[in-house]
């Protein structure tokens, strides 16, 4: 057999072996840490990777895709299929509707279907025969995972109306495009009276003909079309929310490494520990012939041990965790970007190397330090000197003097500009923030050991001293346990101070925003960026109410600018209603409400103005009307609703280039002197059996705190992954402290210590280790929510969030992360308890 | 009524091979203030022998008896209070803890009975071996035979009536433990302490007032030397 393995087996392996909880511990870390990683990568790419444009559906054979803000006429068609070239056009009507009202949102896309291209598109012998077309009544063609067959009778909400239809077959999935299961297909025709577009296309599909680039027969479409409209391949929407997207997958991302990192402490520290442990048998070796080298090698070899067990499990791990992330994902997804439908999950072969690479890797690296250590061993001073207690050498100036160049580098770090939307420089400031909060640990806990013991031992008793002398006696693993916990705590609270100063300012905000009475959209669980429409006479006839004062119009379009889906919207900006909107600093409201109306001006959120860099004063070129309009920004506003961001203008003005008066919402302010109910009930009354909602201010609040709170579900599993590997981490640390010191446990039992005295050491010690990692966790985790909030939020995301304590919240995680560190105590006290004294003085 | 009484104690381990007796059918008696000393070869059943009579183990068959109770009839806590209360360790290695200064070390005993004034008896204790100017000291800033005299006046901090030492001398050199022995002896004779003490130095043995020969876990040879 080799020998190299043979040592391996025999001075690695077996020890390992001996201690198989404090070895399934650290393996359990790695896994969870590679396992949360791959986790998130995997539900990350099902939820907004794989994101498909629910309204490219069925696009799959067209080249180009010709589309126009508010639709296009469809006499254009008349005119395209006159050009000189054998283009095949498929028209195209795109909008959501809802199964019975409720549910997902399907989306429900018109086709020509008498042409043979478009049945095509629906695969051959789904529309068995053209004559379905006329033999059935309202014909719809829908998805297969819907669960509906040939002959059933739906009902769709579709904007503020229930349809109903008759299933004339089922698609067959050829090529397992995304989406496709879940869509419904009708007739243009009949689509085109469902949305009431009748005269109007949402797009209209291109097949070109070949022997020329694309890129020539875009060129060439542009020409000949109005400038108003937009010419793009066919994916250019998918792309573009891939493109928006990727800004919250990379952060996500980010968050899910946090474990790992963690676990990179903790692989040091079981390796550092396996060195001093087996310092004599290192010496025996070296004696007996082997080099530096073989030694170096032997302790790398453990940590890829752990580095490939654990990721080997952290696969099946992450796999099981990716079906509860992708539904979170999924939320978040929906809440702040765009309809989307998660995509099955799979394994990815890079996905799985770069996982698996990060596991070994970092396994490996944290490893380096105590191996590149055991190599220096000299063979007769360690066999001297025989097992030495674990004290790491802590030059504690030196550090100090790191940890305050780290702090102020990291500091530095955070004033640079974000690289291509990314803020690569405020992460790796946390990074320089974290390495100096460890570099300047040791000091801390020697500081902590030498004020608070007397203290301690005078609150808790001698207990308390003997744990506080432990930690200090062996301060390199004090502060590699305390930094790796302090850093699960620091992620947890800067994370939580960031969520709850964001729910903060969005309440604050909703306060002055939201100044309504009552709130009306159509009916159905619509994402961000969807935006059905309500008869007109609605708004109409609801202003006209007398106990009604004001009613705020407001309709929005699905745009794309420079790349980037936003979203166009015109609302009614008198000086009544729109009083409450917040500008940045600086800027006039009362001035800029005046002048909004006045022409082509534009008001733009403060998301949308971080992205595209627009300030009072730019100009934002929007296709609109047959021709391409420039409106002037007048000022930049706060908002919190979407991450794409909004370009307000005022309803006239929308009109005059739209002229479609149908509403995406309606805010309703009713007279003080009225009763809110009665004037609710007489809305009620207004509105019929259409499907629209009513909310009153207070539940259109509740809801929005209720979607805001789901949203971040994601980010607080991902710090609970990180407490747990912490957590795991000190249980495996102490119960190998415990196994190193049973000579002193030994000794207090000949000494008179009872037994419960011994297992209140440890649990001191743990509480010792979780009360320094809060306290360093709080500071440290401070310290990251101000740079999350005002540069890698700001820099991603472009919001403004003012910064707030969560009192209850952290409260409540650090307790439990206290509670969990103690409680990681009980079994390596019992170790301690159940070990023999005599036998272990006896060996001594 | 007898400090000490080992009635037909034998004790036997359970190893993965075979059973061993470490002691077969031993009884003794030792009274207040008496130094006896244990001598046979290693593994003889020395230490075992110790470790019955102060109380850390049980014996397989025969009974202990400590001032008059029997230490096979107590609860772990009882026995753990017996400990404290009367019955004093030392080691041939010391056995100090290293993260504790020298009076703390001699504290522990006291601290984990909760003694009141822990700090004034232990400084007093370190006084009677003359270790009163190295009381804020770690272990490894002392010598080998500081170390046992701290070691020692851990022992005796709590008043104990049995001296347990396990080749008290066995580390130190000839003439430190020609020192600690005197010590020792003085110590235990000071506070009319039993002292029971394994050895293999004639040395120590030529102290005692009685000499008692284990050979294969029996008492071979009982000889009164005083």
């Amino acid at each position: 057999m080799n020998s190299g393995w043979l040592l391996f087996e025999r001075l690695i392996l077996r020890p390992l072996l001996r201690e198989p909880v404090r070895t399934a511990l650290t393996v359990f870390a790695v896994a969870l840490g590679v396992g949360v990683v791959i986790a998130i990568d995997l539900a990350g790419q099902a939820a907004a990777g794989s994101f498909h444009s629910s309204l490219e559906s069925l696009t799959g054979k067209d080249d180009l895709l010709i589309s126009n803000t508010g639709g296009i006429d469809q006499n254009l068609l008349g005119r395209l299929v006159q050009l000189p070239y054998a283009f095949r056009f498929s028209p195209r009507i795109e909008k959501f509707a809802f199964l019975n009202g409720k549910g997902e949102a399907l989306p429900f896309i018109g086709l020509d279907l008498i042409s043979s291209d478009a049945q095509d598109e629906i695969r051959p012998g789904a529309l068995s025969h053209a004559a379905d077309l006329l033999t059935t009544g309202d014909p719809v063609w829908v998805g297969s995972r819907l669960g509906l067959h040939k002959g059933d009778h739906v009902r769709l909400l579709i904007n503020d109306a229930l349809h109903d239809f008759t299933v004339a077959g089922v698609l067959k999935p050829q090529n397992g495009e995304i989406g496709e299961e879940n869509v419904i297909v009708a007739d243009i025709g009949l689509a085109q009276k469902a949305t009431g577009k009748t005269g109007k296309l949402d797009s209209i599909g291109v097949r070109v003909p070949p022997g020329q680039t694309l890129g020539f027969w875009t060129d060439y479409l542009r020409k000949q079309l109005p400038s108003s409209l937009s010419v793009e391949p066919q994916g250019a929407r998918t792309e573009e929310n891939r493109k928006m997207l990727a800004a919250f997958r990379w952060n996500l991302r980010i968050l899910s490494y946090i474990a790992l990192v963690v676990g990179a402490f903790l692989i040091y520290n079981t390796i550092s520990i396996s060195v001093v442990r087996r310092r004599n048998e290192i010496g025996i070796v070296r004696a007996l012939g082997a080099d530096r080298r073989l030694i170096t090698f032997a302790f790398l070899a453990e940590a890829l041990f752990f580095g490939v067990v654990g990721s080997a499990i952290g696969l099946v791990i992450g796999r099981a965790m990716a079906v509860g992330a992708v539904g979170l994902i999924g939320n978040t997804v929906q809440a702040l970007y765009v309809s989307s439908q998660p995509a099955p999950i799979e394994f990815t072969a890079l996905g799985v190397l770069t996982a698996v690479g990060l596991g070994l890797a970092v396994s490996l690296l944290a490893a380096l330090a105590p191996a590149f250590e055991a190599s220096r061993v000299a063979p007769v001073e360690a066999m001297a000197r025989g097992r030495e207690e674990y004290v790491a050498a802590v030059r504690s100036r030196v550090m100090v003097a790191w940890a305050i160049i780290l702090l102020a580098v990291g500091a530095g770090l955070t004033n640079l500009p974000p690289v291509h939307r990314q803020p690569i420089f405020a992460y790796i400031a946390v990074l320089f923030l974290i390495a100096g909060t460890s570099a300047i640990i040791p000091s801390v806990v020697a500081l902590f050991a030498g004020t608070a013991s007397s203290l301690l031992e005078r609150l808790i008793g001698v207990e308390a001293l003997l744990a506080m002398r432990s930690l200090r006696g062996s301060i390199g693993r004090t502060s590699i346990l305390t930094a790796a916990l302090a850093i699960a705590v620091a992620m947890t609270a800067s994370v939580g101070i960031m969520v709850g100063s964001f729910r903060e300012t969005v309440s604050l905000w909703m306060n002055d925003q939201l100044r309504a009475d009552l709130y009306l959209r159509p009916a159905g669980l619509s994402a961000i960026d969807q935006h059905p429409t309500m008869s007109l006479e609605i708004a109409e006839q609801i202003a006209k109410l007398p106990g009604v004062s004001a009613v705020d119009r407001f309709r929005a379009y699905p745009i794309t600018y420079q790349g980037l889906p936003a979203t166009l919207a015109g609302t009614d900006t008198t000086f009544e209603t729109s009083a409450s909107t917040k500008f940045l600093p600086g800027e006039n409201r009362d001035q800029i409400l005046r002048r909004l109306s006045a022409g082509d001006y534009a008001v733009v959120s403060e998301p949308f103005a971080n992205k595209h860099n627009v300030h009072t004063g730019s100009v934002l070129t929007l296709p609109l009307a047959r021709a391409e309009r420039r409106f002037t920004v007048l000022g930049v506003y706060y908002d919190y609703a979407a991450e794409s961001g909004y370009i307000v203008v005022d309803w006239n003005t929308l009109m005059r280039y739209l002229p479609d008066p149908e509403v995406s919402n309606l805010a309703v302010y009713v007279k003080p002197s009225e009763d809110i109910t009665a004037v609710r009930r007489q809305i009620d009354g207004i509105i019929g059996g259409r499907a629209v909602l009513v909310f009153s201010n207070a539940t259109l609040r509740a809801g929005a705190i209720a979607t805001f709170d789901r949203t971040f579900r994601i980010t607080y599993a991902l710090e609970a992954v990180a407490v747990i590997v912490a957590v795991m981490g000190i249980a495996g640390a102490l119960l190998a402290m415990v196994i190193d010191r049973r000579r002193e446990f030994a000794l207090l039992r000949f000494l008179g210590a009872a037994k419960p005295q011994i297992r209140r050491i440890i649990l001191c010690e743990a509480g010792l280790l979780g009360l320094l990692a809060n306290g360093i966790g709080l500071l440290l985790g401070t310290a990251l929510s101000l740079i999350l909030i005002f540069v890698i939020n700001k820099q991603s995301f472009g919001w403004t969030i003012q910064f707030h304590w969560p009192v209850p919240l952290l409260l409540a995680a650090l307790t439990g992360i206290y509670l969990a560190t103690v409680l990681a105590g009980l079994y390596p006290g019992q170790t301690a308890v159940r070990m023999n004294p005599i036998e272990v003085i006896h060996e001594e | 009524m007898a400090l000490l009484e080992v009635r037909n104690v034998s004790k036997v381990y359970r190893t993965q091979s075979a059973p061993v007796a470490a002691l077969r059918n031993v009884s003794l008696t030792v009274d207040c203030g008496e130094f006896v000393a244990l001598v046979g070869k290693s593994g003889g059943g020395k230490s075992t022998l110790l470790n019955l009579c102060g109380a850390m183990d049980f014996p397989t068959a025969g009974e202990v008896l400590i001032d008059g109770q029997a230490t096979s009839n107590l609860s772990d806590a009882a026995l753990t209070r017996l400990r404290r209360e009367r019955v004093g360790f030392i080691f041939q290695s010391f056995q100090l803890l290293h993260t504790l200064t020298a009076v703390e070390n001699v504290e522990l005993p006291l601290l984990l009975a909760r003694t009141p004034n822990a700090r004034t008896i232990a400084r007093e204790r370190l006084y009677r071996v003359e270790m009163e100017e190295y009381a804020d000291r770690f272990p490894h800033q002392l010598s080998g035979g500081q170390q046992q005299r701290v070691a020692i006046a851990r022992a005796l901090v709590h008043d104990p009536k049995l001296l347990l030492a396990d080749e008290p001398t066995g580390n130190l050199d000839t003439a430190t433990g020609e020192t600690v022995l005197a010590l020792l002896t003085r110590a235990a004779h000071d506070f009319e302490v039993a002292l029971i003490m394994a050895t293999h130095s004639n040395e120590n043995v030529a102290l005692a007032d009685r000499v008692l020969q284990l050979r294969d876990g029996r008492l071979e040879h009982t000889a009164v030397l005083r």
